[in-house]
Formats: structure tokens, C-alpha cells, sequence
């Protein structure tokens, strides 16, 4: 017999970005809720320091490979390697414990690529079931519950917003102020990216930003970066309705015969199974592990996984992969631009974010001027290995470089997909995510324009040699995940409707980036998160009272409501 | 089991001066440490030998006890569950991994007809790391190059490697890493390239450790952002 816990209105699985904003807004509405984490639940002040081995080279926050291996093949023809594939914190707070925290927000095109862009060849484009119109108050209430600092105005392409942002933006670091100058020189709309992070007299009334420049990758021992951990889950856990189970793996979704959820089977730090039912299911894990839980979940009624019915799960991934240029200065002649300084981007782009097909490719991404990186680990595609020339290169480029990189927006396709790997299994016995990828020509012609584009910046800016980095494969390094569990409004194409609600499964509901159907431009936690307000919402104050309802999209005019059960 | 999050806090610290051995043997001791200043060279400023890259590695690879620093730098945290299970298998592998590779530099000294790789002079120990690596030594950086690169993944753990490039990975980090883990003596690393980090790890806890001075001080968002004007307040 398994251990049985006392049933809760609803739990969560995943406490990251996605689960973070639903455990707040459920536990506020009133809802008992139970927020399950595979990993620790770690205490910044406590666990967090500025150091790189521990951080960079020996993945104190990252998945343990041999733990939770992931496995990644370019087509179904290739023998799939284990690769540790987008490596998310899995732990509680999730993405957001050690991202660099880029927050831009979305634009309109985003939510009407195939309406802009019709049937790509080779590629699987999709209008979301939402507008702009529907996320823009919750961006806002994200922007000023999590905190997030901004220039609004400063983009000169940006979509409406209802607020302006709670905190000014951080100083230009010295190659920020390069980009500035570079971008300037050619005519370029630069601006200060928002971030997850607030300045000096924000309009919070929270601690400025540290700037000890231990960051990207990096906890942060401060509490001063937006995470989570530091801002939804202690607004949850105190309304007395939330409960933080850690250190706990949910190997399972129950469904009853009918196919509604009943609750979760999770394993405890001491290896114990345990159900906890509940009245709904959030699944929030990231992309892959979201894709990967339903697959595991098999039932009479779901042979082929939970809400599976289409058989869509697990299809039309994307990862951003994060592409950039180096530029080289005269370490004689420039002055130092200090490249391990700053909390990782400083002034970023959206100029060449909306499509000019002239460009030889469709849609675009966003690019901004990062750190090189610490001693260990600074960043020098090239640096010789050893001997008196890295000693040389580390000597001369330490403080003489710097880079512009670029969020790739790939283009969903359905061959690339998160299925079970058929012989690679975790620490807990179970079958893990097999990652197939393979880019789109339209990703090749993407990124290779934009790195071309990045290396012109620099180039105006001053540095004497420009190195590009450009896609190859995909290896996950940007740490995004999207779209594994699309949204969309036809049950056929898509697994989940406009509220991350299951087409076939009413109380089950996916809120993190697995529901995009396509990968955005911009960094998709913002996103993320006001889209997992907005549907917990919905969950709140009509799916858990017993209604239902739809959404009306303006752009067509189109009603359509569900009939009530 | 005990949780990530509780894992104990062993205190204690490396001395970086330490000959004590814990994994390794003399010999083997002379021979990485030998191999460590060929990859980074003592010139006019300190290299590896003299950041006590020799301590770090020896530490790194006695077991997993020096695998992770505690935050304030003070110790290092005794890992539990299936962590140190993963952790412990690795270790055995670095293990093999460098007792061959000790073997491999002195057999190749001896196909080049010396005694061992440590009583080699630098240059013929330098060759004997070209025909290891399978390829010539480092050239400088060129500014001339027009060499293309492509994507990989952020982080860079030792999993998985040959022998050289992992020594060359461990060197750099011995050379960089917080002086906790027994290499970067004194910060000597930091210094050859103008790192000015923190004087401890602790420093960097609490906002003690700042890099605010490094940022642009007088600026205007105007100026660097053509067309942008400030809204008032």
C-alpha cells in the first residue's frame, strides 16, 4: 500500500517560473496547494557564493548528468548520446536561480507568426490562442510583483504597456558603453534590457542589485536578484495555504477511468512512494520534463501519454540557442573594457527583431552585449589550450574583449521533439527525455545574418579582430525550453487551449514554456510568468468554481465557448 | 537522506604550500606538477607551479571531499545521497584517468629517449605534450585570423575527456579558482591577468565584494540612446 497524503485543492509540480506565479495566485485566492520540487530547496544567504569552479566548472546548481541524464540525437536515423541538453537548476526556483535574468517582453507579432508568415517549408508555425492584449496586464503585474528594471521607451519598437517600469536600469558596464557607441554608429536602437533585478530607489522599496558581478550561472547570496525563491513562493507561503515539498520527485499523474487527474505519485528524499490527490494538476517543469512526465504518465484511457490523444506531446521543441561574436581590443591601445564585470548583459537590441525578408530568413531574436566571463572560464572561442600563447591570450583579452550574443528564435518543427529515451534511464529507475533536433534552414540563415550583424557592431565600436560564434547544432545553451505542449485552439494540433488547460483532460494544466506554439524572439521567462498568472486566474476564479469559459480573439473577431459539462 | 540543502559543513582549508600527498604518489606528484608549469609557463610573472596548481589537482582527485566549497569559503561540504554516489564514480575515473596519464608522459619521454617526462628539459617536454595532445603546440592568438566557431555548451566540467585536455582544463582551474581549493595562492593567478576579485568568498555574500566602480559613472540614457528622451520624474 502506498503512503496516501490528505487530499489538497491543487498541486503543483515544478517550482520554477512557471509554478512560482500559480502557487501565488492560488494559495492567495484562497485554494490549498502543494508545490512539489525534484531538487533541494536551497538558502541563497546560506548556499550561495561568487565561486566560479563551484558554479561554472563543477555544476553545484546544474543537474548532475549522471543523475538525471538527459539524451540528444540530431535525427530518428542517429544513435541518441547522453549530453547534459539545457541544463535549468532543478531545484526550488527553478531557471530563475540562475539565470542572467533578461526580462524583455514579447512583441505582437510574436503571438501571429503563422498569420504573418503562413506554412513555412519544413517548419510547423502557429498563431497563439492569445494576443498581446491578453498578457500585457500580467506582464505588468509580473514587472512590478517580481521586480524588473527597464527604460520604458527606450525601444523604439516596443508593444503597448500599461506601466512603466518600478526601477531604472543598471549603469552601462564599459563594453556596455562600447555596444552603445558601436550600435550608435550604425544607426541601431540600443536600450538598456529589462532585467530581473531593481537599482537605487525603485519603486519597491527593495535592496538595489549586487554587483559583485558573480551572476550569470551564478545563486545569488544577496537575495537581490529576482528569483522565485525570493519573491512569489514567500508571497505564497504566507497566506498559510502553500506547502513547498522538496527534495521530491513526481514520477506520475493519476487519472481516473473517465481521464480526469486525480493527483501525483512522487518519491521522497527518503525513497518512499507517496500519492497526493488533488482537484487539479499544474505541470511546470520545463519544456522537456513536462513533455517527459505526461509521456511517463500512461494510462487505460492515455496509452500514449496524458492528454495524448493528438499525440503532439513532446513535438514542435524549441531551445534559443544562444549564439554571439568576441571582439578583440588593443590591449596597448583601448582602454580596459573589463568584460568580466556586470550582471551579464549591458544594452542590448531589438532592432532586427521583426521580419524584413530581405534578410534571407523570416522573424528575428534579440541580441545584447554580455559578459567574457571570469578567469577560468572567460570566453575566447580559439584561446590556445596551453603553453606561453594562453598564458599570452589570457594576459592580453582578460579586459580587452568583449561579445554581443543572440537569442536565436528557432523555428518550430515537429521532428524536433522530446520523446523517452528507449535505454537511458535516471536515478529513479525511469526512462528519460530524448531530445531530437535539428536546425531549420531558417535557423542556419538566422543566426549566421545576425552573427554577421553583431560582428559589424563591434567592429564600429572599435575591436580589431571579431570572432563569430554561429549554429551548428543545437546543445541547449541558452537553458530555454518552449513548446513541447503547444497551445493552440483546434484539439487536433495542439494539446492544451488558451488557459494551459488540457483539451482532454479539464483539470490538468500546463504553465510553463511548453505550451508556446512558437518560440518567441525575446527570453521567454517574462513570459512564462504572466502567462501561469493569467491562466491561474482562470483556474481561480472560474475552473475551480465549477465554470468554464473561452477566450475571444479580437484579431478575428472569432467567439467560441465551450459547452458546460 | 540527507538534502543538498543540509549537506554538513566540514571546516578547514587548503594549504597551498602543503607537500603532503593525498593522492598522489612522489613521483606522480613531480610529473603533473612538471607537466602544469609546461601549460602555464612561469615568465616574468608566476605560473602554475608557483599558484600551487599541484596542491589543487592532488586535492581534487583524493576523493569528493574537496569537490565543493562551502559558501563563506571557510570548509567544504560534505556531499550525501545520490550526489556523492555520482560524485565518487567520477572520482574513481579521474582517478584511472591521470595514474595512466602519468604513465603515458613517461613512456613518450622514453620513445624521445629520456629517463622520465620530469627530468626532461621544457622543450622536450613540450614535445612530448604536442604528441600527446596529437597536435603542435598553441600558436598566439592571431588578429589576422578569420577562424569560425560554433556553439557549445556554457559550463565546462572535466566529464568525459582525454587525459590532456582535462590536465589543461585543471591547470587553469588551479591557476584561477578561489584560493580555497588550494591553487591560486595568494591570488597570484588573478593578479598575472588584473582580476581583482574578492578576498574571500564570503566578501561576495553580503555585498562587501563590489564591482559598482568598474560600471560607467557619469552617464545620460539620452546620449547613448539616440532619438530616447527621458520622461520627466
Amino acid at each position: 500500500m502506498k503512503r496516501k497524503m490528505e487530499p489538497v485543492d491543487v498541486v503543483i509540480v515544478g517550482l520554477g517560473a512557471g509554478g512560482g506565479p500559480a502557487a501565488m495566485v492560488l494559495s492567495q485566492a484562497g485554494y490549498k496547494v502543494v508545490g512539489f520540487d525534484k531538487g533541494p530547496w536551497l538558502r541563497p544567504a546560506e548556499h550561495y557564493s561568487g565561486d566560479e569552479l563551484k558554479y561554472q566548472n563543477r555544476s553545484y546548481l546544474w543537474p548532475d548528468v549522471d543523475l538525471m541524464p538527459r539524451t540528444v540525437r540530431s535525427d530518428d536515423q542517429s544513435v541518441a548520446e547522453i549530453f547534459n541538453f539545457s541544463p535549468v537548476p532543478s531545484n526550488v526556483g527553478g531557471g530563475t536561480s540562475h539565470m542572467a535574468g533578461w526580462t524583455p517582453r514579447p512583441r505582437e507579432s510574436d503571438f501571429i507568426f503563422h498569420s504573418l508568415h503562413g506554412d513555412l517549408a519544413g517548419a510547423n508555425l502557429a498563431d497563439w490562442p492569445i494576443r498581446y492584449e491578453h498578457l500585457e496586464p500580467y506582464l505588468t503585474k509580473v514587472e512590478w510583483t517580481y521586480g524588473i528594471s527597464g527604460l520604458a521607451g527606450a525601444d523604439k519598437g516596443a508593444a503597448f504597456r500599461s506601466k512603466d517600469y518600478p526601477s531604472e536600469p543598471l549603469p552601462p558596464t564599459r563594453f556596455g558603453k562600447k555596444f552603445y557607441e558601436g550600435a550608435s554608429a550604425l544607426g541601431i536602437n540600443a536600450f538598456p534590457l529589462p532585467m530581473s533585478h531593481l537599482t537605487e530607489g525603485n519603486a519597491l522599496g527593495r535592496p538595489a542589485v549586487n554587483r559583485s558581478s558573480f551572476w550569470n550561472q551564478y545563486g545569488d547570496p544577496t537575495e537581490t536578484r529576482s528569483s522565485v525563491t525570493t519573491t512569489f513562493i514567500p508571497l505564497a507561503l504566507a497566506t498559510g495555504n502553500f506547502e513547498v515539498r522538496a527534495d521530491s520527485f513526481v514520477r506520475h499523474v493519476k487519472v481516473d477511468r473517465q481521464g480526469r487527474a486525480t493527483g501525483v505519485v512522487y518519491v521522497d528524499n527518503d525513497g518512499v512512494e507517496i500519492e497526493q490527490d488533488a482537484r487539479v494538476v499544474i505541470l511546470a517543469l520545463g519544456a522537456i520534463e513536462s513533455a517527459r512526465l505526461m509521456l511517463l504518465s500512461k494510462s487505460a484511457r492515455f496509452p500514449d501519454g496524458l492528454a495524448n490523444d493528438s499525440g503532439v506531446v513532446g513535438k514542435n521543441a524549441t531551445f534559443h540557442e544562444y549564439l554571439f561574436a568576441v571582439g578583440l581590443f588593443d590591449n596597448e591601445r583601448d582602454e580596459p573594457l573589463n568584460g568580466w564585470t556586470g550582471n551579464y548583459q549591458s544594452g542590448g537590441s531589438m532592432h532586427f527583431y521583426e521580419t524584413d525578408e530581405s534578410r534571407g530568413h523570416i522573424g528575428g531574436g534579440i541580441i545584447a552585449t554580455t559578459q567574457t566571463g571570469q578567469p577560468i572560464n572567460m570566453i575566447l572561442p580559439g584561446r590556445p589550450t596551453w603553453g606561453q600563447a594562453m598564458k599570452d591570450a589570457d594576459r592580453s583579452y582578460f579586459s580587452h574583449a568583449m561579445k554581443i550574443g543572440f537569442i536565436l528564435q528557432d523555428m518550430p518543427q515537429e521532428t524536433n521533439r522530446v520523446d523517452l529515451d528507449p535505454t537511458v534511464k535516471d536515478a529513479w529507475g525511469l526512462p528519460v527525455a530524448r531530445i531530437t533536433n535539428r536546425p531549420h534552414a531558417n535557423d542556419l540563415a538566422m543566426s549566421r545574418w545576425q552573427i554577421d550583424k553583431n560582428m559589424e557592431i563591434l567592429q564600429a565600436a572599435g575591436a580589431t579582430r571579431t570572432i563569430p560564434v554561429y549554429l551548428e547544432r543545437f546543445t541547449g545553451n541558452a537553458c530555454h525550453q518552449q513548446g513541447t505542449v503547444r497551445m493552440g485552439i483546434d484539439p487536433e494540433k495542439s494539446v492544451l487551449n488558451e488557459w494551459g488547460q488540457a483539451h482532454g483532460v479539464d483539470n490538468l494544466f500546463v504553465l510553463d514554456g511548453a505550451g508556446f506554439p512558437t518560440a518567441l524572439g525575446v527570453n521567454p521567462t517574462l513570459t512564462i510568468m504572466a502567462n501561469s498568472w493569467r491562466c491561474s486566474d482562470y483556474i481561480a476564479q472560474t475552473h475551480l468554481r465549477g465554470r468554464a469559459d473561452r477566450l475571444e480573439l479580437p484579431n478575428t473577431g472569432e467567439v467560441r465557448r465551450q459547452e458546460p459539462k | 537522506m540527507i538534502s543538498k540543502a543540509d549537506w554538513e559543513e566540514v571546516p578547514g582549508t587548503i594549504d597551498s604550500d602543503s607537500d603532503e600527498k593525498l593522492f598522489f604518489s612522489v613521483h606522480e606528484w613531480d610529473t603533473i606538477d612538471a607537466a602544469a608549469s609546461r601549460i602555464i609557463p612561469t615568465d616574468a610573472d608566476p605560473g602554475a607551479h608557483e599558484a600551487g596548481v599541484i596542491v589543487f589537482i592532488d586535492r581534487y582527485l583524493s576523493g569528493i571531499e574537496f569537490n565543493f566549497a562551502t559558501a563563506a569559503g571557510g570548509g567544504f561540504l560534505q556531499m550525501a545521497g545520490k550526489d556523492a554516489v555520482a560524485a565518487r564514480a567520477r572520482n574513481a575515473n579521474m582517478q584511472r584517468l591521470y595514474r595512466g596519464g602519468v604513465k603515458e608522459l613517461d613512456r613518450i619521454a622514453g620513445e624521445l629517449g629520456q629517463q622520465s617526462f620530469k627530468s626532461a628539459s621544457a622543450d622536450v617536454q613540450d614535445q612530448v605534450l604536442e604528441q600527446l595532445s596529437g597536435s603542435p603546440k598553441p600558436a598566439p592568438i592571431s588578429l589576422d585570423s578569420r577562424e569560425v566557431f560554433h556553439s557549445r555548451l556554457q559550463g565546462n566540467t572535466d566529464d568525459g575527456m582525454p587525459f590532456f585536455p582535462t590536465l589543461c582544463l585543471h591547470v587553469r582551474q588551479g591557476f584561477y579558482a578561489d584560493p580555497v581549493y588550494g591553487g591560486n595562492k595568494g591570488q597570484v593567478g588573478w593578479r598575472v591577468i588584473g582580476f581583482p576579485g574578492p578576498k574571500c568568498l564570503r566578501d561576495t555574500m553580503d555585498g562587501t565584494y563590489s564591482t559598482a566602480e568598474y560600471f560607467v559613472q557619469e552617464y545620460d540614457w539620452s546620449e547613448l540612446i539616440p532619438g530616447f528622451k527621458a520622461s520627466g520624474g
